[in-house]
């Protein structure tokens, strides 16, 4: 067998299969060793151009020398408190979404597709045009977090009022406030199951998802006694479906509730506790020191990718002070220098389409084609099925590049309805490093010559070599990290 | 000859895995009377199955995994009508046996072999079965007892007993990585869907697809080698896992170009369904009939996570048996003879509580069920020791006990239908002990 050096690295991330291979082990755990150099791409960082990649969307031209001139605390510091203004052309187009205007039960006379189509919609016009972007970032990773399959029975219709009550509403409030909102949701509680979770064997489904998945993690400290303890607090949380009352709000019904004596995680709760019974629960989930670990490991992940580990401790210790503020665990996090020092972060499919909508200033409808190049690259909004949310890890997503190419080709030659970038008004000047700057929002530095000799030769092709200049600018790898 | 041996419905547990661990297929083999000659006198599973793999120079088949996410109710699935505690866990959810004249015959279950049966929506399968192709391995699973979705399909992809720690890799990729050649194609695996499972994390030469028929760069057609060729060089350098999986995709999209997608057409009359099974399971036909040098196609079926009306001949689960029967059947029918070159297996994360709960569903249980299809499968057997479903039985859970480890199954597969001599590469720290489905 011959081996490459490259070969050699990639044995090395495989880590089990080198002891099989003889002659390469030596080189490739060397190799392995320096996991982190062979896996991430190098490359000139712009600090203030990675803070706007990692905190927003992505930079829409002159984001970055506005914040350059603000300060980063003073950024920092404005996008941790939202206030109630938004951008006028994405009010207006919100406006339109008739999912966004009407009540859960009304919304039946929608078709489905139409429902989703708005959905998706409303979180591409969101992410593109939305004034408090680290707040829409939020968004992404609490509705990862919560997933919802929006396919599943009738969970479309309910997604709408989970995304604006549950989600958008508590994005930046305190982890229990936002934990206590998902489990009264109607689109939860249909999603998993409790619903049906009654009095005599009950469904334990949301019991094992809200320790596993919402709260402490798997592993934390919690038995299988303890999700059918908690499957039993939950009995009876269910959905209103009597006549004449408010269709699909949440409702207790003490019936279907399993009154006996409970033992959650070693907390005794006596016989008759209704309703409180899990409104207990919560309250020990929300205080629980694995919830404060589990959620700060994912939001440093989110915001500092393989750096976020060291964070850890001291965001949950944060949690732990501030009953999780996640605004308070958020702020060191986001000021600090691991931020923009450490290794990029591969941006999902929604990050790099909403990423390159901003880049070029496109104008979107946010409508039914673009969301068509979204669920080619992988990710359609609410449409993972398993209650984990959409991967995070690279790995899962380095199957899916030529989709991306095709996305961003289309995009820059105008080939989607809907969407459209007035290459006119941007400037560019036909010049390559321009493009790049444009693209990038950062200087070119020695790294990316290849990049825009390229682009230079793109733009003398011919009329449509804006087009394919933009095109290699999106599709370069640099584009595909943040 | 035995007509039926269902060791382990009696009988101490202790005794029972005393049993399991003897390198015989005698209490493995279910339901059946076989010979236990090729079995005799090995003491090492293992270096029986590397003499396997060591015969490299035969061509390996296709291997296609289907794994069923959400954990896939085997009990309802290849159902245990003979036991009466089935009957009594599940008043809402249980099955009419094969002879139960209280309702039609296509409500019924299908027999396999006295004991056990068929759901009614998996009878497309039956015709594998009885012509011994179709092999089923029940009481199968991972050791990973957490009932998490996440750790149990976790554990399985990466080929470990539990998940912890271990390499991050998936044991296809360490397959792959293991019978590596230097001609090898730049297409050997395919995952049909929008991402890579784990079980591909790690490989190489692999893409993630929705169509084939898509798989191309659109851009105008006099561009196209223009553009492929840019990106060529923008990928070149690079040791990142996307610049990897630049270069790769670029392969693919070369590899590719030899192929029509849009002209396939099914033979033997095969109807697949029109679901994402069903196209993943066509497009692996047509992948495998164009020659390309693919070697592994996975594919996903999701829904399996049945706590709400999961229901028995009607209901989630009914719906999904039926599209994982209808396509295995339609692929098996379109294969045809090159069924010989191909193994099916499939599998999933964990099976189901055997009481019923009380919205028509069932919970997250532990033991559940593998097919292994293919032209070398011994089918037409249950394979597995079946430790019975009376609450005696059961763990303290009220789950059914795993008693064949997924990865002997694997194993099996890997050495002797993939030609691989370096199982310990793949599953470490595993002695695999001999299940029997594959010659």
């Amino acid at each position: 067998m011959d081996f490459s050096r490259r070969d050699c690295v990639r044995l090395g991330l495989l880590g089990g299969a080198v002891t099989a291979l003889g002659g390469c082990a030596h080189l490739a755990n060397r190799f392995a060793e320096h996991h982190d150099d062979a896996s991430l791409p190098s490359g000139d960082v712009d600090a203030t151009s990675r803070l706007v990649n990692r905190l927003t969307f992505g930079p829409r031209p002159g984001d970055v020398a506005e914040v350059k001139s603000a300060g980063r605390t003073a950024y920092v510091d404005r996008l941790l408190d939202p206030d109630e203004s938004e951008d006028l052309r994405l009010q207006f187009l919100l406006g339109r979404l008739d999912v966004f205007q009407t009540s859960s039960f009304e919304s039946q006379d929608i078709p489905e597709r139409v429902v989703l189509r708005q959905l998706q919609q409303s979180a591409i016009l969101r992410a593109t045009y939305g004034k408090h972007q680290l707040r829409e970032r939020l968004v992404d990773f609490w509705t990862n977090h919560f997933n919802i399959y929006s396919r599943k029975g009738l969970s479309a219709y309910r997604k709408a009022a989970d995304e604006s009550t549950v989600i958008r509403k508590h994005a930046m409030d305190t982890f229990p406030k936002l934990l206590t909102a998902s489990a009264h949701s109607p689109a939860m509680l249909m999603y998993l199951d409790n619903q049906g979770n009654v009095l005599g064997r009950p469904n334990e489904n949301y019991a094992r998802e809200i320790m596993e998945l919402h709260t402490m993690g798997v592993k934390s400290g919690y038995t299988q006694k303890d999700v059918q303890e908690v499957a039993r607090c939950f009995t009876g949380w269910t959905i209103e479906k009597r006549f004449l009352h408010a269709r699909w709000a949440f409702r207790f019904d003490e019936s279907l509730h399993d009154n006996g004596a409970k033992t959650v995680l070693g907390h005794s709760m006596p016989a008759g506790g209704g309703e409180k019974d899990a409104d207990r629960v919560l309250q020990i989930l929300g205080q629980h020191p694995a919830t404060a670990r589990f959620i700060s490991k994912k939001l440093c992940a989110y915001f500092l990718g393989e750096a976020g580990e060291k964070w850890v401790d001291r965001t949950a210790q944060t949690y732990n002070q501030t009953g999780g503020d996640i605004r308070a665990m958020l702020r060191p996090i986001l000021l600090s220098q691991e931020l923009t020092d450490s290794p990029p972060i591969l941006k999902r499919p929604f990050d790099y389409l909403v990423s390159a909508l901003r880049a070029l200033d496109a104008d979107t409808d946010g409508g039914a084609a673009i969301q068509e190049h979204l669920a080619k690259m992988g990710e359609p909004l609410y449409e993972w099925p398993m209650p984990d949310g959409y991967p995070s890890r690279t790995s899962a997503w380095t199957g899916t590049m030529l989709p991306r190419w095709n996305f961003v080709y289309a995009l820059s030659a105008g080939e989607i309805g809907g969407t459209h970038v007035d290459w006119g008004g941007l400037q560019h000047g036909h010049d390559a490093e321009k493009m790049f700057e444009l693209t990038h929002a950062r200087r070119t530095s020695a790294s990316d010559k290849l990049l825009v000799d390229k682009v230079a030769k793109e733009f003398k092709t011919g009329d449509d070599g804006v087009a394919g200049a933009g095109f290699l600018c999106l599709a370069a790898p640099s584009f595909q990290w943040r | 000859m035995k007509k039926f041996n269902p060791i382990g419905c009696e009988g101490h547990l202790e005794a029972e895995a005393a049993r399991l661990s003897a390198p015989t297929r005698r209490g493995l083999l279910l339901g059946a009377g076989f010979s236990l000659a090729a079995w005799a006198g090995r003491n090492s599973a293992l270096a029986d199955l590397a003499i396997a793999g060591k015969d490299k120079d035969k061509p390996h088949d296709v291997l296609v995994t289907i794994f069923l996410r959400g954990g896939a109710d085997g009990l309802n699935a290849v159902v245990p009508y003979a036991e009466d505690a089935y009957y009594r866990n599940r008043p809402n959810l249980s099955i009419a046996g094969p002879k139960d004249l209280r309702t039609g015959v296509s409500s019924r279950i299908v027999d396999l072999n006295g004991f056990f049966g068929f759901h009614p929506a998996l009878s497309p399968l039956i015709s594998a079965y009885r012509e011994g192709k179709l092999a089923i391995v029940h009481a199968c699973g991972s050791q990973d007892s957490t009932r998490s979705h996440f750790e149990a399909m976790a554990a399985i992809e990466r080929g470990l007993a539990a998940e912890g720690p271990g390499p991050a890799s998936g044991w296809i990729a360490r397959h792959l990585a293991s019978t590596e050649r230097s001609d090898d194609s730049p297409l050997r695996a395919v995952a049909f869907g929008g991402t890579l499972p784990d079980s591909l994390h790690g490989a190489s030469n692999t893409v993630a697809l929705e169509s084939l028929t898509d798989f191309k760069l659109e851009t105008p057609d006099y561009k196209r080698l223009h553009f492929e060729a840019a990106l060529r060089d923008l990928y070149g350098p690079g040791t990142d896992e996307v610049t990897h999986a630049g270069r790769e995709t670029l392969a693919v999209l070369e590899s590719l170009r030899k192929i029509d997608p849009a002209q396939y057409r099914p033979s033997h009359g095969a109807v697949y369904p029109d679901t994402d099974l069903g196209r993943g399971l066509r497009q692996t036909a047509c992948l495998i009939r164009a020659d390309l040098g693919l070697e592994v196609a996975a594919l996903d079926r999701g829904g399996w996570d049945t706590h709400f009306v999961q229901g028995s001949t009607v209901g989630i689960l009914s719906l999904s048996l039926d599209d994982l029967g209808r396509s295995l059947a339609a692929f098996y029918s379109d294969m045809g003879g090159e069924m010989a070159h191909v193994t099916v297996v499939v599998m999933t994360e964990f099976g189901r509580r055997v009481a019923e709960n009380s919205s028509l569903g069932t919970d997250h249980g532990r033991a559940s069920f593998m097919f292994v299809m293919g032209g070398s499968a011994l089918g037409g057997h249950i394979y597995g020791k079946w430790p019975g479903i009376e609450d005696h039985q059961l763990d303290q859970t009220g789950d059914l006990r795993v008693t064949t480890d997924y990865r002997d199954v694997l194993c099996e597969v890997l050495a002797k239908r993939m030609r691989n001599d370096r199982l310990s590469a793949v599953f470490q720290n595993f002695d695999p002990k001999p299940v029997g489905v594959v010659a």
